[in-house]
C-alpha cells in the first residue's frame, strides 16, 4: 500500500549530522536520503548552508523541524514559516516534518518537545494550525507523535486517536516514530502495539527508529544508542500494515562513525522487506 | 478529579514550572506558574505514573532545560566556559537564561546577549572584563560562522582598478567579518584552549588586543593584529577612502606609526585573506561610482 499523498518510499536514510559532513562529502556514501534538521539551516550563510547544497544535489532530502510549535496558544510565526518554506524550495525537499507538540508561549522558546493535553480543545486547536501551515507552505506537513514524560488528567482520549482524528481533520501525514511509542507506552502504560495499529496506515509516509535511555523509573528518547528488539518489533509490525514506507534512523548524542549510524539504519531494510514478504506469504 | 485549565493556560502553567530555576517542588509556587493554576493543584493537571508522582513527572523537563541551554551555549562559548569552570559557567547559563529566555527558532541565536550579561553578571568579581572580551570574541566567530557567502576581491579586480583611482576608493569588506578590539590577549587564550585544553594557557593579563575574525572557503579564521593594522582597518570597513584612512593612520608620531612597508603588506595580507569583497571608486565622476569586484 502507498500512502495517499502519493509521496514516495524513499528507502533507507539517516540524519545529517555535522560530525558526519567531512565524510559523507569525502565518501558519498551510498545512503538512500537524508533527513535534515530544518532550524539549523534556515538562517546560515557558512559551511552548513554549503554542505547542505552538496547533499541535496546528490540525495534526496527531508526538511525535519523542532520549532514549528504546532500546538502552542502562541501566534504561528509567519518569520519561521517563510524561512521554511524558502529552505524547502531550495533544498527541494521531499516533504516537510515536525512534531506533534508545543516549544513555547509568550513568544519563548523552550527547545523542547512539549506534550499537547489530548482534548477536543486541543484537537480543534491543532487541526486549525496544520490546516495553516499546510495553506502557507503550499505542501501537506507531516507530524511525527512525541515521546513524552507527562499525561495530561484532562486528557480525554489516548494520543493514537487524537493523532489519527488530527491528520484526519486536518489532512495531515504522520511520521510515526517507533522508539517515541515504545518510550511513552513505558512511561505511561499503554499497549504500543495497538498504538501502532490504530493509526490510518495510508497517512504514514515516514518512519523514525532511534535508541533510548532506560531510567528504571521511565525513558528518556535520547538517540544515543542502537534501538532495542521491541522497537524493531514494533517497527516490522508497523510495516505489516503500511508497506514499505520511508525509513530514518535518528542518532543525535554520542554520535558514532557515519558507517555505525548507516549500518544501524540499513537494518529496517531487512526488517521491513522480511515484514512484507511474511505479509505476501499469507 | 482532573482540573479543567484552557489550552493556554495550561500552556503557560507548564513552561513557568518547567524554566523556573529553582528545585521542582517550588517551581508551581513560582510567581508565573502560581498566576495560571493555584499551586497545590499539580496532581489535577498531571496523572501520576506507577512509578513517578505528577511532579516528578514534570520535573523531568524542568532539569532537561537548563542542561539544554547549558549545552547549547557550552558549544558557542567553549574557552568562557574554559576559563570560568563548569559550575561558574552553569551559575552563568542559569541567570543568563533567566534576564534573555530564547525567542528564536534556532538555539545558536541563545547567546546573542552573553557578551552584555557578563557585564553585570553575578560572581564574576574581578573576571568580568576578561570574560566579557571573551565572550565578544566567541560571540564573532559564531557570528562569522553563519554569516552570508559573499564573493571575495579578485586579484584580477584589483589590477583593474587604475593607480589614480585608489586615493578615493573604497573597500566593501565582506559579510562574513568582525573587527575586534579587547583589553586581554583573548585571541591567544581562545587559540590556546581550541587546540588543547587541558594543558597550561597563556596568562589572562592586562594587555591591549585587536583582532579580526573572518570566512574563508567556509573556514572561519581569527588573526590578531597590531594596533595600526586595526586602526587602518577599522577605517577602511568604516566607509573612509584608502587615501583618507592611510593619511589618519600615518599622522601619529612614535612607534605606533606604520611604515610604507607595513601598509602594503597589510593590503597584501587583507586582500590575500579574502577581507574585501569590492572597490567601490567615485574617480569617475560625481555620482558615478564604478565597483570594481
Amino acid at each position: 500500500m502507498s500512502n495517499r499523498f502519493g509521496l514516495p518510499d524513499l528507502g533507507v536514510g539517516v540524519g545529517l549530522r555535522t560530525v558526519h559532513f567531512p565524510y559523507i562529502l569525502g565518501e558519498r556514501p551510498r545512503v538512500d536520503w537524508f533527513e535534515v534538521l530544518s532550524e539549523n539551516f534556515m538562517e546560515t550563510g557558512g559551511r552548513p548552508a554549503w554542505v547542505l547544497d552538496q547533499v541535496a544535489e546528490r540525495y534526496p532530502v527531508v526538511l525535519h523541524g523542532v520549532s514549528l510549535s504546532i500546538g502552542s496558544t502562541d501566534p504561528l510565526d509567519r518569520d519561521y514559516l517563510r524561512k521554511l518554506k524558502a529552505l524547502a524550495g531550495r533544498t527541494k525537499a521531499r516533504w516537510v516534518s515536525d512534531h506533534l507538540c508545543w516549544t513555547g508561549v509568550l513568544g519563548r522558546n523552550v527547545h523542547d518537545l512539549l506534550p499537547m493535553p489530548y482534548t477536543e480543545e486541543a484537537l480543534r486547536h491543532t487541526v486549525a494550525r496544520v490546516r495553516a501551515v499546510c495553506d502557507f507552505l503550499e505542501r501537506p506537513l507531516v507530524l511525527e507523535n512525541p515521546s513524552s514524560y507527562v499525561e495530561f488528567a484532562a486528557t480525554s482520549m489516548p494520543e493514537w486517536e487524537f493523532l489519527a482524528r488530527l491528520a484526519e481533520d486536518s489532512d495531515c501525514g504522520l511520521l510515526l516514530d517507533v522508539n517515541n511509542v515504545f518510550v511513552s507506552a513505558f512511561n505511561h502504560g499503554f499497549d504500543a502495539g495497538a498504538y501502532v495499529d490504530a493509526l490510518p496506515a495510508d497517512r504514514i509516509v515516514q518512519y523514525h527508529l532511534a535508541g533510548h535511555t532506560h531510567k528504571g523509573t521511565h525513558i528518556i528518547d535520547t538517540h544515543n544508542d542502537h534501538a532495542v528488539p521491541e522497537v524493531w518489533e514494533l517497527y516490522a509490525r508497523s510495516c505489516r500494515r503500511t508497506g514499505n514506507v520511508a525509513t530514518l534512523y535518528e542518532w543525535d548524542e554520542d554520535i558514532p562513525h557515519f558507517e555505525t549510524v548507516h549500518a544501524e539504519a540499513e537494518k529496517a531494510r531487512a526488517y521491513r522487506e522480511t515484514a512484507l514478504a511474511a505479509v505476501a506469504t499469507r | 478529579m482532573a482540573l479543567h485549565v484552557p489550552l493556554d493556560r495550561l500552556q503557560r502553567w507548564m513552561q513557568a514550572v518547567v524554566v523556573h530555576p529553582g528545585a521542582t517542588p517550588a517551581a508551581p509556587g513560582a510567581p508565573a506558574a502560581r498566576a495560571e493554576v493555584p499551586p497545590g493543584t499539580v496532581a489535577d493537571l498531571i496523572r501520576p505514573s506507577l512509578t513517578m508522582s505528577a511532579l516528578e513527572r514534570i520535573g523531568i523537563y524542568q532539569g532537561m532545560y537548563l542542561l539544554r541551554m547549558e549545552d547549547a551555549l557550552a558549544g558557542d562559548y567553549e574557552a568562557l566556559r574554559h576559563l570560568l569552570g563548569e559550575d561558574r559557567f552553569f551559575d552563568l547559563v542559569r541567570g543568563y537564561v533567566q534576564e534573555y529566555p530564547s525567542r528564536h527558532f534556532s538555539l545558536n541565536r541563545l547567546g546573542d546577549h552573553l557578551p552584555e550579561y557578563v557585564l553585570r553578571a553575578p560572581g564574576l568579581a574581578r573576571r568580568r572584563a576578561v570574560c566579557h572580551d571573551l565572550a565578544r570574541l566567541e560571540r564573532a566567530m559564531g557570528r562569522v560562522f553563519d554569516a552570508p557567502e559573499t564573493p571575495h576581491l579578485t586579484a584580477h579586480a584589483i589590477a583593474a582598478v587604475p593607480p589614480e583611482a585608489w586615493e578615493q576608493a573604497r573597500l566593501v569588506p565582506i559579510a562574513a567579518f568582525a573587527l575586534l578590539a579587547f583589553r586581554y590577549p583573548v585571541v591567544a587564550y581562545l587559540d590556546s584552549v581550541s587546540d588543547e585544553p587541558d594543558h597550561a594557557h597563556p596568562p589572562l593579563r592586562r594587555q591591549d588586543t585587536w583582532a579580526v575574525v573572518y570566512r574563508r572557503d567556509y573556514t572561519v579564521w581569527r588573526q590578531e593584529l597590531t594596533r595600526p593594522a586595526h586602526h587602518l582597518l577599522s577605517l577602511l570597513v568604516a566607509g573612509r577612502t584608502v587615501g583618507d584612512a592611510v593619511a589618519t593612520v600615518l599622522r601619529p608620531r612614535g612607534r605606533n606609526r606604520p611604515t610604507e612597508d607595513d601598509l602594503f603588506r597589510f593590503f597584501r595580507e587583507w586582500t590575500a585573506a579574502g577581507l574585501f569583497q569590492s572597490i567601490e571608486s567615485q574617480r569617475f565622476g560625481p555620482g558615478r561610482t564604478r565597483t570594481f569586484d
